[in-house]
């Protein structure tokens, strides 16, 4: 890992960073509708001198390139903006939100790969794998909105085991978790026992046996190491986009979060919210991106060689 | 003022109607009280939940959304309040005096009156309040309208305790207007202070007169209040005018209706606001839980049917869809008879206008609406069974969003009401759109038929949707008719309340003998409750009123 390899991927990362918020920002005035108008809503009986000055206030009279350079300009040096809707500066939301994205994806990423491990380790038999796989195609295609109430019905408003959301501590986390992990579960596991069937078959397999090695061994040492490879991949990825399944889970249990923050402000059309996520989602995206290639030569020691 | 059914037995239904009824005729008498067991039980907290919050909408002088006036109500009083009939009882004003001209508006206060960060209410309060209301930074965007608009002009101190309102020209819907939460009063010191910082709220600058204040605000979470112990300043409409019982009242917010619902069975929370007519009666099926329903006053939800181009400027097309479409059978079908079906633009709730001779005047009838559209020569008919005159399709295109199709499940009247006119040969487009292109296409009256329903216990709503110069918003219909224009204008300017009905009854009559426009349904405010709980009331808006609650629960 040199210096300059380093520098290259900073570089990338700024590159992207700046490719997202333009891409953003003209998504956002090319679409139609004028913000002050959405904000305010179809029946408001508000008039023209009202929005005027509300849009004004805003800086949304401006020039839309000077709109550009002046937003391009804040955020070099850290500046988020104020939030049109909330009136409050938009790292402040944006702070005071995430830890609790940040607890929810966390739980939810760690008990996905703990369930694909554990469900691909042990459903090895004829039958169990089939049950597995129809646990498995039943997760990945029940809407994250039906399976939260589902649990919510049965474990919250039947049993009264746990609460429903809100500050209560980890008891309010086991559902949501549960409901945003199922399906990410569910496709690491087949991804997962996909990548320990096409291990087995490689020759490299028969000369382990050969060797004496146990199944136990052949598993752990050198099975689950290939099979890795893609799950590490796919998990990098899936945790980048979990800003999108926490919306649903967020909005359905009631929970705090930059989710729902995300609905509002595209929904209301507020601006500098939605480029303050932007702006997160591809340094997320990026950092991912940077563990991933820091990871695979762990994992491959080809990759190890050829660096 | 801005804003998701179940498939039942016949009997099951119109015990749910009965009931809806009986509730609501309680709900006319008392303010809509539940019935209270016992003596009040002073202490507790009592939790609620609700399905948003006023994000960035705490300053009520500014706002204009529901759930700021909803929720804050139990911070910011009015100088006067109105019950459910319509009539006006004090308040933080003790008396007041209308002058003859209808110009001045004289209000005695209390003196005993202060806000929670010990700033005193005065004459001089009210009128920094209202300086702050109609000030261009404030960019109001309904306080200032509650207050006149171009027919208020000031606001004098006639002496410590002694506040006058003067206009230019008389507004009779004033004193509705002084009595909603978007003409509460904010400390003074708050105004003079942190104006700037209102609208993002929070315990500093949220800081009213009223029987709790805001102790926390946890965004996208609850909103805690606790109580005011010096609160001795009650409305005239309530039994309880010292402090509020429980010692916190706790806000959580749910967005979903279901969820709501299964807390309340739950026990996590006393109370679920804005609950959806399949939800409402599930819980109604549940022992110890019950509904309060009451409807809403103003535009019930109403189908505005675009005359200004096309084909719909014929008046005998838009009374055949008036008279085509079966509306009885749609509402019963998506709300079992939680919500009513409407016969006037007004809804029956709304004080002192609401004009019951409509009533069962204009049922659905497929063959009149068959004649009326042969008569308008609409005789052809294409491959696909639609009507044709002179080569073009009977065709009517609804503008709409996917969110506005998914609230209280309008999207499925929609789909019925499409039904309905193509077996009389007419074809109805339902293509919902972004909201900005909705926005630009309603502004532009780029639509035949556009929706919407608008709360407020005051028949002037009637105005805002018929007078001829606020087309298409909130006049979406077009309607451009002279003698209604003198109407609507006379009502808002006679204070004498017969007249006023005697108006309003002439453009209800007009609105569906013309048929401008189509009422659809009267949604209602179905809030459920445990029996732990009693003294919950609501206001005029059917809003909850949680001043007077109490808990049983320790």
């Amino acid at each position: 890992m040199t210096l300059r390899w380093l520098a290259g991927r900073l570089a990338a990362a700024l590159l992207v960073v700046w490719g997202a918020v333009t891409l953003a920002f003209l998504v956002l005035h090319l679409v139609p509708g004028d913000p002050v108008d959405v904000m305010l809503g179809p029946q408001s009986a508000v008039g023209e001198d009202v929005r005027a000055r509300i849009r004004a206030d805003l800086g949304l009279d401006q020039p839309v390139l000077q709109q550009y350079l002046t937003h391009l300009a804040r955020l070099a040096t850290g500046d988020l903006g104020t939030s049109y809707r909330l009136q409050r500066p938009v790292f402040a939301v944006v702070t005071e939100q995430l830890p609790a994205t940040v607890e929810l994806g966390a739980a939810a990423l760690g008990l996905a790969i703990l369930l694909a491990v554990v469900v691909a380790l042990l459903a090895r038999g004829r039958l169990a794998r089939g049950v597995a796989e129809a646990l498995e195609l039943l997760a990945i295609s029940s809407p994250g909105f039906w399976t939260g109430l589902l649990l919510l019905t049965v474990f919250s408003f039947q049993l009264r085991w746990f609460p429903v959301s809100g500050g209560k501590g980890i008891a309010a986390l086991v559902l949501p978790t549960v409901t945003l992990a199922l399906p990410i579960a569910a496709i690491l596991s087949q991804l997962l026992r996909h990548g320990l069937d096409q291990a087995r078959r490689q020759p490299f397999t028969t000369s382990v046996l050969a060797r004496g090695v146990g199944p136990g061994r052949l598993l752990g040492r050198h099975l689950a190491r290939h099979a890795s490879l893609p799950v590490v991949t796919l998990t990098a990825y899936v945790g980048g986009s979990l800003l999108g399944g926490t919306v649903i889970v967020e909005q359905l249990f009631g929970r705090r979060g930059v989710g729902r923050v995300t609905l509002e402000a595209i929904t209301n059309r507020d601006i500098p919210v939605v480029m303050a996520l932007v702006v997160l989602a591809a340094v997320v995206f990026v950092v991912v991106n940077l563990v991933v290639d820091l990871l695979y030569p762990l994992l491959d020691p080809r990759l190890r060689e050829a660096q | 003022m801005q804003r998701l059914g179940s498939q039942r037995s016949i009997g099951a239904r119109a015990a749910t109607a009965v009931l809806v009824l009986l509730l609501a005729l309680a709900g006319c008498d008392a303010g809509g009280q539940t019935a209270a067991s016992g003596e009040p039980r002073v202490g507790g907290t009592v939790t609620v939940g609700v399905e948003g919050e006023p994000a960035g909408q705490f300053n009520i002088h500014s706002s204009a959304a529901d759930v700021a006036a909803s929720t804050l109500r139990v911070v910011f009083d009015s100088l006067i309040a109105q019950d459910a009939k319509g009539d006006f009882h004090p308040w933080l004003a003790k008396s007041w005096e209308v002058s003859p001209d209808g110009l001045g508006y004289t209000f005695v206060l209390r003196d005993d009156v202060r806000f929670t960060d010990g700033e005193i209410f005065d004459a001089a309060a009210v009128k920094a309040n209202f300086d702050h209301v109609v000030d261009p930074k404030t960019a109001s965007q309904y306080g200032a309208a509650l207050l006149g608009g171009s027919a208020y002009d000031r606001t004098e101190v006639i002496d410590a305790h002694t506040v006058k309102i003067v206009l230019k020209q008389p507004f009779a819907p004033l004193l509705q207007g002084l009595s909603t939460t978007y003409l509460g009063f904010i400390s003074p010191k708050v105004l003079a202070s942190s104006a700037d910082k209102l609208a993002a709220g929070g315990p500093e600058v949220t800081v009213g007169t009223g029987p709790y204040r805001l102790e926390r605000y946890v965004a996208g979470q609850e909103l805690a209040f606790v109580r005011n112990d010096d609160y001795r300043w009650g409305p005239g409409n309530v039994t309880n005018t010292g402090a509020a019982r429980p010692e916190r009242l706790v806000l959580r917010v749910l967005p979903e209706s279901a969820v709501r619902a299964g807390a309340l069975t739950s026990g996590e929370v006393d109370i679920a606001t804005n609950l959806t007519p399949s939800d409402a009666a599930e819980l109604e099926r549940q022992a110890g839980f019950s509904i309060t329903a009451t409807p809403s006053p103003g535009l019930p939800y109403t189908l505005f049917l675009n005359q200004s181009h096309g084909i719909l400027g014929d008046e005998d097309i838009r009374l055949a869809v008036l008279r085509g479409i079966n509306i009885d059978a749609a509402v019963a079908a998506v709300y079992g008879g939680k919500y009513q079906r409407a016969w006037s633009v007004l809804g029956p709730t709304t004080p002192n206008a609401y004009d019951p001779s409509l009533e069962g005047t204009w049922p659905y009838d497929q063959q009149l609406a068959a004649s009326l559209l042969d008569k308008a020569g609409w005789t052809g008919r294409d491959a696909e069974g639609y009507r044709v005159k002179d080569g073009r399709r009977l065709s009517l295109s609804w503008l709409s969003t996917a969110a506005g199709g998914s609230r209280e499940n309008r999207g499925a009247l929609a789909e019925a009401f499409q039904a309905d006119l193509k077996k009389l040969g007419v074809e109805l487009k339902l293509t919902p759109v972004e909201i900005g292109t909705y926005l630009k296409q309603l502004k532009a009256g780029e639509y035949d038929i556009i929706d919407w329903s608008f709360v407020r216990p005051d028949a002037d709503i009637l105005r805002l949707h018929l007078f001829s110069k606020f087309a298409p918003i909130q006049n979406a219909s077009y309607v451009a008719d002279p003698q209604v224009d003198e109407w609507v204008t006379e009502a808002a300017r006679t204070t004498d309340p017969k007249r006023r009905a005697e108006l309003y009854g002439k453009v209800q009559h007009w609105a569906i003998e013309h048929a401008a426009m189509v009422p659809v349904y009267v949604s209602a405010n179905l809030i459920g409750s445990s029996s732990q709980v009693s003294g919950l009331r609501t206001d005029p808006l059917g809003w909850p009123w949680y001043y007077d609650v109490w808990t049983a629960r320790s």
